[in-house]
């Protein structure tokens, strides 16, 4: 009850599902109680440096980045010995203490200069160790769609935490007292110990549903034996083109940060209210920034990456950023700028830039994801300061040397113009890896299997099969037949010694029980040694001159006028010999147009020969002989044969056939399939055109054999609009999805516009995968089709995959 | 190619050697000869391939030549000893639905008689 309440609430601010409800406000709670004394550490970090230290020695605090990588590479030895609940514990205890430390020393009447430099460091330390590790469980815990709905939920505890931390010293510190306000933000860690031994527990108690993705360890509290120094962890970047442009893009970023911080802050340290009372205008200036960055992540982060994709929600804060750094290059002395651009890189770096980058890390697997966050979100995210610092150190020097001095722009000029090349450098990058987080998550997501059509054409000649089999068949019935067998397959270049063996064989030398009802008789046929003399090219020779023969058709045309004519049983096997010789002849003989009578006999085995031979042949004449036995389920896939080797000469006839509707359903239905064997253009245009006239009776044998087209030869194109129309036709009638086959006209569908691939192993996933791979599918549709298409999917979607477990927001 | 004449119980026998190939036209073809025997009333005829090596489509267009003059004047010709390489031909091109063929001379002999 308590919880179907607070999933009531929950719901009107974030999309949640039944059962996230705890632990989605106990991570909220985490982050809310870490950022608060980021507040508190930040304001006064800033404020004891302006006031010991001043602004122009802030790219040497930057530079001092370096030594995060000294800690850095300690905390990922930890994290590779403890546990993960250890680890966050202990590192929460160690804030604690130090925090304390703080505290006492800088009570201390006249403390050292200095110490505002250590206390830099150490509250960098600080953020980046903690808010490394909440992410590390957030990736740990959540699959990709569940991190993209309740990502903008956890990031609003972590800005509403900053908000309130904020405003302590923004309305409580004193110029001389404000580090008592570090016994504030050891409450706060405190209580946040309490939280994260909780969520732990908690993750223990739930571990089932955790359970069912390979892809996520349920046990994340167990110590695990590998060992990540910063060496491995930067290898590990390094080798993977992926992570090294992520890399590259939190470098970009940092080091735009850096410039827009020591611009601010340089702006700031000039202005004589700030001067009163640092740490208090650093709070309430941060607070402000936050509560702008709370409701952006709250209300808008989720709903706008879900609606313009992981792309458009990075190039935000380097757009803004990039138009106020033109600002402050025009107008360097105004404040407001400063602030503004301030504001913007913590708002935009706290809300959409963060989320949109973890979400980055989401198609990474875990071992090498925290191998990744070791080094990118831990030492690059401050290193970037350092090589931030030392760029600016260069500039500010360069600013006041010749030939840049002579120009007149102060040094904050000069860091608009870098911070704007960067910001391009930046929006590059994230143009890239943008395009790389779709392939990652494609990479995730294997193709379970393929069309069979294609399988069985690449893997088994089929019509060598059939050659054989025949030709055995036809050992004992007639020895005119199995002659002309043999020389089909010797022609054919397959009257291989294996098959010569098989065609020798007796029945009791039948290789298995299904065979032997072939070789029932008991003589052993007749095997000509065709391998004598004369090769068999030349014998093909020989043979197609005699066909040629006047006299022989003559002779051979008497005999077949009266087999044809004979109704006699007997004839039977007569008519099946000269169907079959037919097909040896030149479509232009005499001999040929009796084919149009063998055609037409009732004998299923006869109409197989003629068609055989109408194949070969391939008179435009023969075509309404052989599709009117398309109907008959004897006669259909002999019929069938003969029209694909037809191909594209018999699409139009095809497609007539497939638009009367006064023809048999069944040949409709074979003309579209065989318009499918075709497969060009012209076939793809009448089929698109049969189905955008509404064939219900046929639209699934449309459809497929649209498929069929798109997946055999991708080159050929189908209108957007008829497919698109076809698709939201097909939604419309679909209702709710009862079984997976319901979902495969729309996803076929979507198959002709889209890439077909990506679009299958998005069908296959979603029927066959684990509740990460399914949520992995979602994320790829989410990226490729076009919003009104997921606005008719998604549902539909959700229907589906929610009664299998599945993760299906759109 | 030689081709030799016999005859035997009225039964004019062809015994065919060598090859018989568009290349190697002799003045006289197989198909005259018959026409001559033919002409001359005898109106059974036995062609023995025994000695045969090779036969092409000329060849082949020879027999059927000499079949239809043969059975446009109501007389019978057959077949004799003919190669398996040649019968393959012959079942291939459904040439042994129409022409008489037999494995041995005695045998096709003894047909002219039975019809």
């Amino acid at each position: 009850m308590a919880e179907r309440r607070l999933h009531k609430v929950l719901s009107a601010v974030v999309k949640i599902k039944p059962g996230e409800e705890v632990l989605a406000i106990l991570v909220f709670f985490y982050f809310f109680l870490i950022t608060a004394p980021f507040g508190i550490v930040k304001s006064l970090r800033d404020a004891n440096f302006l006031d010991d230290l001043s602004a122009k020695n802030l790219p040497y605090a930057y530079l001092s980045a370096i030594l995060i990588a000294v800690a850095v590479s300690f905390h990922a030895k930890l994290q590779s010995r403890i546990s993960r609940r250890r680890l966050l514990l202990s590192t929460l205890v160690f804030c604690i203490l130090t925090s304390l430390l703080f505290w006492a020393l800088f009570s201390m009447r006249d403390h050292w200069k200095g110490l505002a430099l250590i206390y830099w460091m150490w509250a960098n330390l600080f953020v980046v160790a903690l808010t490394t590790q909440f992410w590390f469980l957030v990736n740990d815990v959540f699959n990709p769609r569940e991190a993209k709905r309740l990502i903008g939920f956890f990031g609003s505890g972590g800005i509403l935490g900053g908000v309130a931390g904020n405003l302590l010293p923004g309305f409580l510190a004193k110029p001389d007292t404000s580090h008592r306000l570090l016994l504030v933000s050891s409450a706060f860690l405190c209580v946040c110990l309490v939280v994260v031994s909780v969520i732990f527990s908690w993750l223990k108690t739930n571990e089932d549903r955790y359970a069912a993705s390979s892809d996520r360890d349920p046990k994340a509290g167990r110590k695990e034996p590998r060992h990540v120094g910063l060496g491995d962890s930067f290898r590990s970047v390094w080798s993977d083109t992926y992570l090294r442009l992520m890399a590259w893009v939190v470098l970009a970023t940092g080091i735009v940060s850096t410039f827009i911080d020591w611009q601010s802050k340089s702006l700031i340290e000039q202005n004589p209210a700030a001067k009163l009372n640092y740490a208090s205008f650093f709070g309430r200036f941060n607070a402000g920034i936050l509560v702008f960055a709370f409701l952006f992540q709250l209300v808008l982060t989720s709903r706008f990456i879900n609606r313009f994709g992981i792309r458009t929600g990075l190039m935000i804060y380097p757009v803004i950023i990039l138009l106020c750094s033109v600002g402050l290059g025009i107008f360097p002395a105004s404040l407001a700028l400063a602030i503004a651009i301030k504001g913007n890189d913590k708002a935009l770096s706290y809300s959409i830039n963060q989320s949109s980058r973890e979400l980055l890390y989401i198609p990474v697997l875990r071992e090498m994801k925290y191998r990744a966050k070791v080094f990118i979100d831990m030492f690059l995210n401050r290193f970037s300061k350092a090589v931030g610092g030392v760029i600016l150190l260069g500039l500010i020097y360069l600013a006041q040397r010749r030939p840049f001095a002579a120009i007149g722009f102060k040094p904050i000029v000069w860091v608009s113009f870098a911070s704007g090349a960067f910001v391009l450098v930046w929006i590059v990058l994230n143009v890239k890896i943008s395009r790389a987080y779709i392939k990652e998550v494609k990479g995730q997501l294997a193709k379970k299997w393929e069309r069979a059509d294609g399988v069985v054409a690449d893997r088994m000649d089929v019509d060598t099969a059939k050659l054989v089999v025949d030709a055995i068949e036809t050992r004992t019935q007639s020895s005119t037949l199995f002659a002309l067998h043999l020389y089909d397959l010797a022609r054919q270049n397959k009257l291989t010694p294996e098959i010569r063996d098989l065609l020798g064989l007796k029945p009791a030398d039948a290789p298995a029980s299904s065979v032997r009802p072939l070789f029932e008789y008991d003589a052993a046929p007749w095997l000509p040694d065709l391998d004598d003399r004369l090769p068999p090219a030349e014998m093909d020779k020989e043979i197609r001159e005699i066909l040629a023969l006047e006299s022989y058709q003559k002779v051979i045309g008497d005999y077949a006028g009266k087999v044809i004519e004979s109704k006699e049983a007997e004839s039977e096997t007569a008519k099946m010999e000269l169907a079959k010789a037919i097909g040896l002849m030149d479509a232009r003989s005499t001999l040929a147009d009796k084919l149009d009578d063998l055609l037409g006999d009732d004998s299923a085995k006869v109409f197989q020969y003629g068609a055989e031979s109408a194949g070969k042949l391939k008179k435009k004449s023969h075509v309404p002989l052989l599709a009117r036995k398309l109907g008959d389920p004897r006669t259909c896939e002999d019929a069938r044969s003969a029209l694909e080797r037809y191909r594209g000469t018999i699409a139009g006839a095809l497609s007539d056939y497939l638009n009367d509707v006064d023809e048999k359903p069944e040949i409709r239905e074979q003309a579209a399939s065989l318009l499918a064997g075709i497969a060009d253009q012209e076939a793809a245009d009448a089929l698109l055109e049969a189905l955008g006239r509404g064939q219900d009776v046929l639209k699934n044998g449309l459809i497929d054999a649209l498929d069929r087209i798109r997946s055999e030869v991708p080159e050929v194109q189908f209108k957007g609009e008829v497919v698109r129309a076809q698709f939201t036709a097909e939604i419309e009638t679909l209702g709710p999805v009862k079984s997976p086959s319901d979902l495969l006209p729309p996803f076929k569908l979507l198959g002709l516009v889209y890439d077909h691939e990506d679009i299958f192993r998005a069908y296959q996933n979603l029927l066959k995968g684990t509740k990460d791979s399914i949520a992995y599918t979602i994320e790829l549709l989410d990226q490729t089709v076009s919003q009104d298409i997921k606005e008719r999917l998604f549902p539909l979607l959700e229907s589906f995959s929610g009664r299998r477990g599945g993760d299906s927001e759109g | 190619m030689m081709i030799n004449k016999r005859e035997k119980n009225s039964i004019v026998i062809f015994d065919i050697e060598g090859e018989i190939r568009r290349s190697d036209i002799t003045d006289v073809t197989l198909h005259q000869l018959v026409k001559e025997q033919l002409e001359a009333g005898k109106k059974q005829i036995l062609l023995n391939f025994d000695k045969v090596e090779f036969i092409d489509s000329f060849g082949v267009g020879e027999i059927l030549a000499s079949y239809i003059s043969t059975h446009n004047l109501g007389g019978q010709l057959k077949l004799a000893r003919i190669s398996k390489k040649l019968y393959l031909v012959f079942q291939i091109t459904m040439l042994t639905k129409v022409l008489d063929i037999h494995n041995e001379e005695d045998s096709a002999l003894q047909s002219f008689f039975k019809d």
